[in-house]
Order: C-alpha cells, then structure tokens, then sequence
C-alpha cells in the first residue's frame, strides 16, 4: 500500500512532488507567523458535477493495480476537484472561512478558495484566492431530494411529489423523486463512495446481502408522509436545506464482514489454520474405525502402516502384520473393489450367519444406523432377498464419484517469499508435501496435523486414485468401501477447512443427497455380509449440509440439516421404543441401547448447533438465539459457552441489555462451577458488555485481569491489545501483540492476531513492508501449507 | 520497496483509520467423530485453534476481535471516529509539530482535534497519536482535512496536508401518518425503515410533543390498561406477558425481536391529546399545528450509537368548517319513555 501511495501520481498526498517544497516555501512564512501555524483554512467544494467520477478514480485504479482490498481501513486521502461552474451559494458557508490563520492570507479575505486540482497538486498559486467563488455549494441545489423535505403538506399523500426546495431550478424532479435519488445530471453530488470492496478478508464474512440496485426503501404508501430525520443537536441548515439521502448503500463495514454480505461468501470464508503442537506424531486410536471389511477387498489394508490405521480388519491381526511387513509403500497394487455384479458373482453363496453376527459388532451397528429413504430402501431390500442374481439398478441410482480436479498443491507462503524475500529466503521454506510422506493413511494423518491441508487432498486423491475413483472416473461404475468413503469425507473436509468451497462442491455433487442404495452396507450383502446401515459418515453428511451455507445457500444448509436433524430423531424414537436403531425388533441389551441413546442425542445435538450456526449466517437472530438455546439440553456441559455466545449474538445486534442479562446467566452457571475456565469465560463477557457499552478503559482492564489469571490467553492479549489501539495507544498496542507472537509463535500466529497486526502497522508508519515480511518468515518457519496469506497483507 | 520515490520526502507520515467498533471472529467448524478416518485430528485442531471457543468449538462466533477491515458505511446520528496517527519515518527528531484535523461539511468547518498545542519534539521512529470523535450530523459528503506542519533539524518549516473523503448516508425512513379521533384526540403512527445494510437495534423511539399535547405511548402491552378486558382475555395476557418475561425481552408490541433486519420496518402509534389550556386553540381545530418530533436512537455494532430527531410533526387539523358540533356527554343505556340527557358543545371554528 505504500507503494500504492507513492506511485499514484493522483494522489494529493505528502508525496506529491510540488507539495513539499512549495508548501515550506518562505513566502509562506512572514515573519510575523514564525514558529506560528502554518494552517490554510480553506474550503472544500463540495459539489462538482465532476466530483462524482472523479472521487472514484484514484481509489479504484489503486485497487485494481494493487489488488489490496485490506487496506481500506486507512482511509484513502482523495482528490478534490475544483468545479469550475459551481452556483454560488453564499449562504452555505457559515464562517468557516473567517478563522483564516495565515497572516500572510489575511487580505484575501475569508472567501479564498484552496482549489486542489489533479494537475497542480495543491500548490501555493492555487491558494490565491483567484476565484472568490465560495463553496461549499449547498448540496441542496443539485441533489434536490424531495423524500427528505420537511416542508411537505402535513395533509398531502404524497409529500414527497411537493418538494419545497429552495432552488427551484432543480428541484424539478417531479414524481419520481421519492423513488430514487436522480443519478443523472441532476445530482450533482454522487452519493458513491468508493467502491464497496467485496474482497476476500482473512475474516470470514459467510454471507453479506449485498443492497440490490434498486433496492431504495418502497415508495411511500398511502397516507404517510416521509420525515425528514436530523441529528438532534443539529440545527439550521439541515432544516432549512433537505439534502440528497445517498440511497446507494454499501455493506456496512464491520458487521457486514459477519453478519452483512453474502456475496462472495465463498471466497471470503478464509482458511482456518490451527496451531499445533506437531513435533510428534499424534497417534489416533480409534479401533472401531471401520471395519469388517475383509482384507483383501480393503484397498487400504495393503499399506505398510495398516496397523494404526483404521483400516485394518480388527479380526485378523496376524494376517494384517505379516502383510504389512512385506508391502511397500506402493499405491500401485490397489485391490480395488470389483464390480458389484462379480464380486456377487463370487460370492453368492458363501454367506455364513455365524460370519454375520461376527462382524456386525453393536458399535458398527449403532455408529452406522441410518433411516433410508423409500425409494432406496426399496433396493435394498430386493438386494437382500434376491440373493443369486444381480439386482438391476437404474445409473442414476448409483454413486459415481471421481476427483474434478488433479492437484490443488500450492504453497501461497511460498510464492511469497518468493516475491518479497527472493528466492534465497524460498528456498528455507520447507513443507512436507503429498510425495514426502507414506502414501497411506498414516501419512495423510501427518500432513492434517501439521497443518499441510493442502497436500493431504492431494494425498487424498491419490489414495482415492488407487480405489478406481480418480480423476476422470466420475460417472463411471464404482463401488464403494467404508474406507473409500472415509478417504472422500477427508477430504472434502479439508477442501472446505481450506475455503475452497467450490472444489468441495463439485465433488460432492456425485453423492446426491448421501441415500443412494450403494452407499449402504446391504447392497453389499457378499462383502459386508449381515452389515447394515450407511457407510457415509456421520460427519460427512453435516458437512454436506454446511457447505451449501458457506456457497451463499443457507436455506438449503437448513434443508438438508432437518433432513438430518429428522432421522436422528426418528432413530432417538426407535431407540427409546425399545426397537433398535432402524426400527427393527431386535433384543438390545440394555447397557447397548444406553450407549446408543447417548449417541444419537450427541448428534442431534450436533445438527442442532449446525442449524444455530447457519440461522446466525443468515442473520435470523431471533431464531438462531432460539437453537442455541436448545442445544443447551443436549449439550449441557456446554451450557455457559452457549449462554456467552448468545449473549455475544445480542451484542453484535446492539441489544446491549439482552446481552447483558445472558451474561449475568453465564454467571449464574459458572459460580456452581470453580476453576479458571468459568472465572475466565465471566471476565471475558464482562470485558465485551464493556466494549459494548462504549468504554475501552473498563473493557481493557477485564482482559488485562484475564491475563492475570491466565497468562497465555490467547483472546484476551489480542482483545486487550486492541482495546488500546481505541484508547489511542498505537505503539502499546503493538508491543503487546510482538510481544505474544513472540512468545509462542506456533501458538499464537493465528490469523487474526496476524490481520490484526498488520493493520497496525500499517497506521504505524510506512515502512510497514518490512514489518510484514518479518511476519511472513515467521510465518513460513511455523505453518503448514494451508495458511491463508491474506491477512498479512501483503499481496 | 518504495517505487518512484516522490522528489521531496516529508520526514513525518500521516495515516489516519477509521475506528468502526472491532468485529468478533467467525470460524468454520470442521469436526468428526472418533471412528472416523482423522480420529480425533479435526477436533484437536480446531481445539488448538485459538479464536475457537473454549469448550465448545463448534460454535462459529468466537471471541477474538479484529479491527475493522474497511471504512464501511456512516450514517447521519452516528459518532465518527478515526484514529490519527503521525510517524516520524525519518531518522532525525522533529520540532514543533502540530497535527490539526478539520471536518468538511458542506455547511460548516469543525476542528476536531484534541489540543491544539504543538507537540514540542519528535524522535525517529515515535508518534503522535490522537482519536477524534464527531458526531454526524449532516448528510453527504464530509472531508476529513489533516494538516501537518513541523519544523526540521535544519530549521525549514515543512506543511502538510491530507484529505479524507467520506459520504454520510441517511439510516432511516420515518413515514409518518395521523388519524384524528372525534375526542379531539389525535393518533400518530410512525413508519421508520431501517435502509442501512446491517441490523439495528431500536434502544429508544419516542416522541417528544410540543407543548399543546400530552403524549401516550401505545407501543407496549400495558396491564393496567384503561379498557376493560374480560377474566379469560386478561388472563391470557398474563401468560403472553409472562412468556415474554421468560424470554427475558422487554414487552413491546414488538414481541421478542427487538431489532431490525435492513429493510424492516415497524410501526410506533402515539396517541395525542390536547392540553386542556389549549384545547380550543386555533391549530386543534383549525389549520395546522406543529404536533412535536421524533427522537430515535439506536445501535447497532457491539453497541455502535445512534441517535437521530426528526423534524417537527405538523398535523392539519381535519375541516369541521364555520361551526363544529361535538358531543360532550352522552348516556350508554337509556330507558324506554324517559327523557335523558345529552351534552353537546358547539364551537365556532372561524
């Protein structure tokens, strides 16, 4: 952005050339003013037909040729132009021109005029006052605004149609005026501002609601009149001048990033990096993963490693290491799955009621319950009872998944060292890629824990390769393994952990709606022999539902998770029956049913929260407080996070009292609780009701007390650091969040506190470049390929 | 970096930054199950995550706060605030500097700065900070002109200025209607719109009236109403009351949503009755009277004020003509055969 600046030679800024020196000039400096202001009172025209197009000029040309959107918060200095046919109106300059400080300017008189032209660049001729033409023109004279009017007919319909301006001339913009503010020749003043900017931010902004163009407030209805709405210490001129409401609104700055836009929700919704402590390995037990498949149709099994993995059969432990110890890493030896119709082939037969109830463990069971729907379980059935023949399934029916895309390998971290540190910096920069690490499931578990998310699709891809569902092998007859649909769940959520929303949904669409026959284990009755139940993973189908959310459709995020949300219910139902999962009679004991009732409520509860989440990105506050609170009953534990939360959602409204009463709730909870965790979460709502009651001092006191208590909180240092700024204390400011990334980089550089810091430096100086690529190195020794390179700004 | 250096370099640098209120970090839950492929990776990272919440991590908004990210939107009512920071980037100390911010309208010119006193000395590398407040109370375009002016280690006076354009946009609709009653009463009812692009918070609407009327609000449920209500419809309120009182929101005619989606807009009726003193005054029954305004604040943004009045409410006074006849008192229940009384007043309009 500095270079933005300095090379934009339209920028009427401490840069420009002729400033300077024309500015220190002695002339400038009588004797008298020594050591005295130097101040130029002037007066901005604020009207300019041109003004309009001009405004939007050099901002629009910074940003596409720097491509910096984050920088917006520095505001942009602008070009003001001079008008040349500006109408005078003497009336509009209250005196702001009297308090001329300059005594050299004094005989002027008060109407000079400090004409800032694009090609002088506010310099001294310009200040004589050449034309005594005053400005401000009222902006009344050329925005006449007949909405705004308080002169209206208190007993007229239609008020705005009887506009009582005071400069007729224009002020014939008879009906219509109510509808829009004339964009034409008439409106002089573009009610414009630069351009809203819709650009990816390291925040994630899940929907905005862009103003539709036309979108101004409906035109007046019968027998109501339009008010014209004032500040109340105001008076005078905007009374007597009703001026043009600029209709043309932008998403609004802050809220929007949350809870306004939806556009470009896809590209916004960043990556989300996490710390991580990932010097060892973090092994993950979960023996019941997958499965009974056996050995050899598990594509999988075949990798050295199998035995951590969850792929491998838990029956066969013997059979497992001996492969394990002469396989290599090669991925070329997929026994993929065959075709349903031969592996039936091979099969049929052979089903043994004792392998059956072997295999169909109360765990598998219970984690994979899952309600088909008519049509599907219709298949399935006569998949069951036509034993010695294949099933005919229509195509559509079938799940033909395959990758939409080869490679999404990319280190942005990288590609930046290269562009601002060279590539004797680059070449530092080392991050485990899909080819360094074993092509199985233990390597892909390494690169998600170190934060490669990257590479790990990418491995993903391969291991999905080798299972027959690669590129290209869309819509191409498949089968399906539990393991398959494992590897497909991985990965599609990492492609949305990464923001890459569109990926995710493309290679999603091949799944339909998670109930086709082939994605349950009946339809393959020969190789999951007595195994019922889904092979999608749970997970898998919230994520399905979250995505459409984060691609601008939250209504059909909701669909989708009712549709969840009512077979977990209807499971719930069966269970507390006395049936079991599926609605079958079957003796449960009664330790299995427990273990299954608490499963599902954990799930429901778990859609529940989903749908909260979403009900808030569609800024239904209303009903999403009303979802949070019933997560409460299924969650209880995490009752006082849930209360903060909505306390924090009636905050963002601006209902500081509602807000309050939930935090005094919080506190309520907490109390029955001791330990830091409840002592924090009150402090920290405290802190919040302070920021939202307008008082930095008080809010940044409650977060100094949380570090007090608790030193390496992550939340409260940054909040903390940034209540300073508000308290005008830049540099304390910044020394406070150094000093965290400092401490605990792996911990602490986190994108916030990251995109936090960089706008800091920014407003510090500008030298703020090399600050940032100091954070970039820091950056490159510590994250993983996932990291989200736009919060440093530097692009 | 610096690309095409300017010829003559300031030795201070201006930034200024609009401080909207900071915004909560939202994060994407990712989570799985234990038997799922990741274990117990998903979770564990969104755990080490530090914006997440603690304990409970799916939820989406955390509690990290981050600055703003653009200038955004002001609106007539609101409190404009910016950060001003000027940086001595040189490696010399400054003299005599003095920072001044000046606000544009295209009415006025406010100073806006802090002190006016001039900082007597910089060192490399230090700044001079100030956050400036105004509240907005034109519409249209508003500069922002800071002005640097400092002297060098050789002596040379240097000066400097910057301008910050911004538009001020109008946030509300107010639509306001009357309905005259034949007691001389008179109802107003007000439409106000929300045409910002964020939700707002109506903290307060109320109207002030002028000094002929007292003023009823009629936006809330009011238990000790003056009409009578029969036991079963009373108690029924009682419960709508109580309900309201569980879900812990005031009891407006609003129910339980106290704010206003952009776009929305919601409905206020005041009933007005004439001072006695005034009740035969000319605008009651003639002409036109200034009824009072609207005073309306709201927020919106961790607690971002507005505050905005309308102008004043005039009402025309409904035609009664030369002579008006009004009826003063009159009996609910008569019996057949008996005579009864009816109080009529006549007044003479012209």
């Amino acid at each position: 952005m500095e270079n933005a600046e300095g090379a934009d030679p339209s920028t009427p800024e401490r840069s420009s050339p002729a400033q300077g020196p024309a500015e220190s000039a002695p002339p400038q400096v009588p004797g008298a003013g020594q050591g005295q202001l130097l101040y130029h009172e002037e007066t901005i025209d604020l009207g300019g037909d041109e003004f309009g197009s001009e405004e939007n000029e050099p901002v629009s040309e910074d940003s596409s040729h720097f491509g910096d959107k984050l920088n917006e918060h520095l505001m942009e200095s602008v070009l003001i132009s001079d008008s040349p046919s500006n109408s005078e109106d003497d009336a509009g300059d209250p005196g702001c021109l009297q308090d001329v400080m300059e005594p050299a300017r004094g005989t002027a008189g008060p109407t000079l005029e400090d004409v800032i032209d694009k090609g002088a660049l506010d310099t001294p001729s310009d200040d004589v006052g050449s034309d005594g033409e005053d400005t401000p023109r009222d902006v009344s004279d050329v925005t006449p605004d007949s909405r705004a009017s308080l002169k209206e007919d208190p007993e007229q319909e239609e008020a705005e149609d009887l506009p009582t301006l005071e400069n007729g001339g224009v002020g014939a913009s008879g009906p219509g005026a109510g509808e829009a503010p004339p964009g034409g020749a008439a409106s002089g003043v573009c009610p414009r501002q630069p351009p809203p900017r819709d650009e990816p931010v390291p925040v994630c902004t899940i929907f905005s609601q862009p103003q539709p163009a036309g979108s101004q407030p409906p035109s007046l209805r019968d027998g109501f009149e339009s008010q014209m709405v004032k500040s109340p210490s105001f008076s005078g001129a905007s009374e007597a001048a009703p001026r043009t409401p600029p209709q043309v609104v932008q998403p609004s700055p802050s809220l929007s990033k949350f809870f306004g836009d939806t556009a470009g929700a896809n590209s916004l919704a960043s990556d989300f990096f996490d710390s991580f402590t990932t010097s060892t390995f973090i092994s993950v037990s979960n023996p019941n993963a997958g499965s009974s498949v056996p050995e050899n149709l598990s594509s999988l099994a075949a990798t050295p490693g199998a035995e951590n993995s969850p792929g491998s059969a838990s029956y066969s432990p013997g059979m497992e290491r001996s492969e394990s110890g002469i396989s290599s890493a090669s991925l070329e030896i997929p026994q993929s799955p065959k075709p349903f119709s031969q592996i039936q082939a091979v099969f049929a037969g052979s089903e043994d009621p004792f392998a059956t109830a072997l295999s169909m463990s109360e765990m598998d069971r219970r984690n994979d319950a899952w309600l088909p729907g008519e049509a599907t379980r219709k298949v399935l059935i006569s998949v069951a009872t036509q034993q010695y023949s294949t099933v005919f399934v229509d195509k559509e029916d079938l799940t033909m998944p395959g990758l939409k895309f080869d490679n999404i390998q990319g280190d942005a971290v990288k590609d930046l060292m290269l562009r601002f540190l060279g590539e004797k910096a680059a070449a530092k920069r080392q991050v485990l890629s899909a080819n360094s690490v074993e092509q199985s499931l233990v390597g892909l578990k390494q690169l998600i824990s170190c934060r490669n998310w990257r590479a790990a699709v990418d491995l993903c891809g391969r291991l999905l390769t080798a299972h027959g569902q690669g590129y290209g092998k869309s819509g191409l007859p498949t089968s399906h393994t539990a393991d398959s649909l494992q590897l497909w769940f991985v990965r599609l959520a990492l492609l949305v952990k990464l923001g890459l929303f569109q990926n995710a949904e493309m290679e999603f669409e091949p799944f339909g709606n998670l109930d086709q026959p082939d994605l349950y284990y009946e339809y393959y009755p020969h190789v999951y022999p007595g195994r019922r139940g889904s092979m999608v993973p749970f997970s898998m189908r919230i994520l399905h539902a979250e995505l459409q959310q984060y691609l601008g459709n939250p209504q059909e995020s909701l669909d989708r998770l009712h549709r969840v949300k009512a077979v977990c219910s209807k499971i719930l139902t069966n269970l507390q029956q006395g049936l079991a999962e599926d609605g079958s009679t079957s003796g449960l004991s009664q330790e299995n049913r427990q273990a299954s009732i608490q499963l599902w409520r954990s799930r429901l509860g778990r859609v529940m929260c989903s749908m909260a989440n979403c009900l808030l990105l569609m800024k239904d506050y209303v009903l999403a407080v009303d979802a949070y609170r019933s997560v409460i009953q299924h969650h209880p534990e995490q009752e006082p996070q849930l209360l903060s939360c909505i306390g924090r959602i009636f905050l963002q409204i601006g209902d500081i009292k509602t807000a309050e009463k939930y935090f005094q709730d919080v506190e309520k909870v907490t109390q029955k609780l001791d330990g830091l965790q409840g002592k924090v979460m009150v402090l920290m709502n405290r802190a919040f009701l302070h920021l939202g009651q307008n008082n930095f001092a008080e809010a940044h006191r409650f977060f100094t007390e949380i570090l007090r208590i608790e030193p390496t909180n992550a939340v409260a240092n940054n909040n903390a650091a940034v209540c300073l700024l508000y308290l005008g204390r830049l540099k304390a400011s910044l020394r406070q969040l150094e000093a965290m990334v400092q401490q605990d980089p792996r911990h602490y550089l986190h994108e916030s506190v990251l995109f936090n810091l960089t706008t800091m430096y920014e407003l510090e100086s500008s030298r703020s470049l090399q600050k940032k690529q100091a954070l970039l190195e820091a950056v490159a020794s510590k994250e993983g390929d996932c990291f989200n390179t736009q919060c440093l700004k530097l692009a | 970096m610096e690309v095409n250096p300017p010829k003559q370099e300031h030795l201070l640098a201006l930034k200024v930054m609009r401080l909207t209120k900071p915004t909560l970090f939202t994060n994407i839950p990712v989570t799985c199950e234990e038997k799922d492929l990741p274990g117990d990776l998903f979770n564990q990272l969104m755990r080490d995550d530090p914006s997440t919440v603690n304990g409970a991590e799916i939820l989406m908004l955390g509690e990290m706060l981050t600055l703003p990210q653009n200038f955004g939107n002001i609106f007539l009512g609101e409190t404009f605030s910016s950060y001003i920071s000027v940086h001595n980037d040189s490696n010399q100390v400054v003299k005599d500097i003095l920072v001044k911010a000046d606000l544009q309208t295209s009415s006025q010119r406010l100073n806006l700065s802090a002190s006016s006193s001039a900082v007597a000395e910089l060192k490399p590398d230090c700044c001079i900070d100030d956050v400036i407040h105004h509240e907005v109370k034109e519409i249209g375009t508003h500069i922002l002109v800071c002005a640097v002016s400092y002297t060098t280690q050789g002596g040379e006076k240097m000066y400097f200025r910057k301008f910050f354009k911004f538009q001020v946009l109008k946030p509300l609709d107010v639509k306001t209607k009357f309905y005259n009653a034949e007691t001389d009463e008179v109802f107003l009812e007000a439409q106000i719109q929300n045409i910002t692009t964020s939700p707002m918070f109506m903290e307060k609407v109320s109207l002030e009236p002028s000094i002929m009327y007292n003023v009823a609000e009629l936006n809330s449920v009011n238990l000790a109403g003056e009409c009578e209500v029969s036991m079963e419809q009373f108690i029924l309120m009682l419960q709508m009351i109580k309900e309201m009182m569980m879900e812990k929101l005031g009891v407006t005619t609003f129910g339980s949503r106290a704010y206003l989606q952009p776009m929305d807009t919601r409905q206020y009726l005041y009933c007005l009755k004439p001072k006695k003193e005034f009740a035969e005054k000319a605008g009651i029954i003639k002409g036109v009277t200034v009824i009072g305004k609207l005073d309306i604040v709201w927020k919106t943004n961790l607690g971002e004020r507005g505050r905005l009045q309308t102008s004043q409410l005039q009402r025309m006074a409904p035609g009664y003509g030369d002579v008006r006849l009004s009826l003063e008192a009159i009996p609910d229940t008569v019996n057949l055969e008996e005579p009864f009384h009816i109080t009529c007043k006549i007044t003479n309009c012209r």
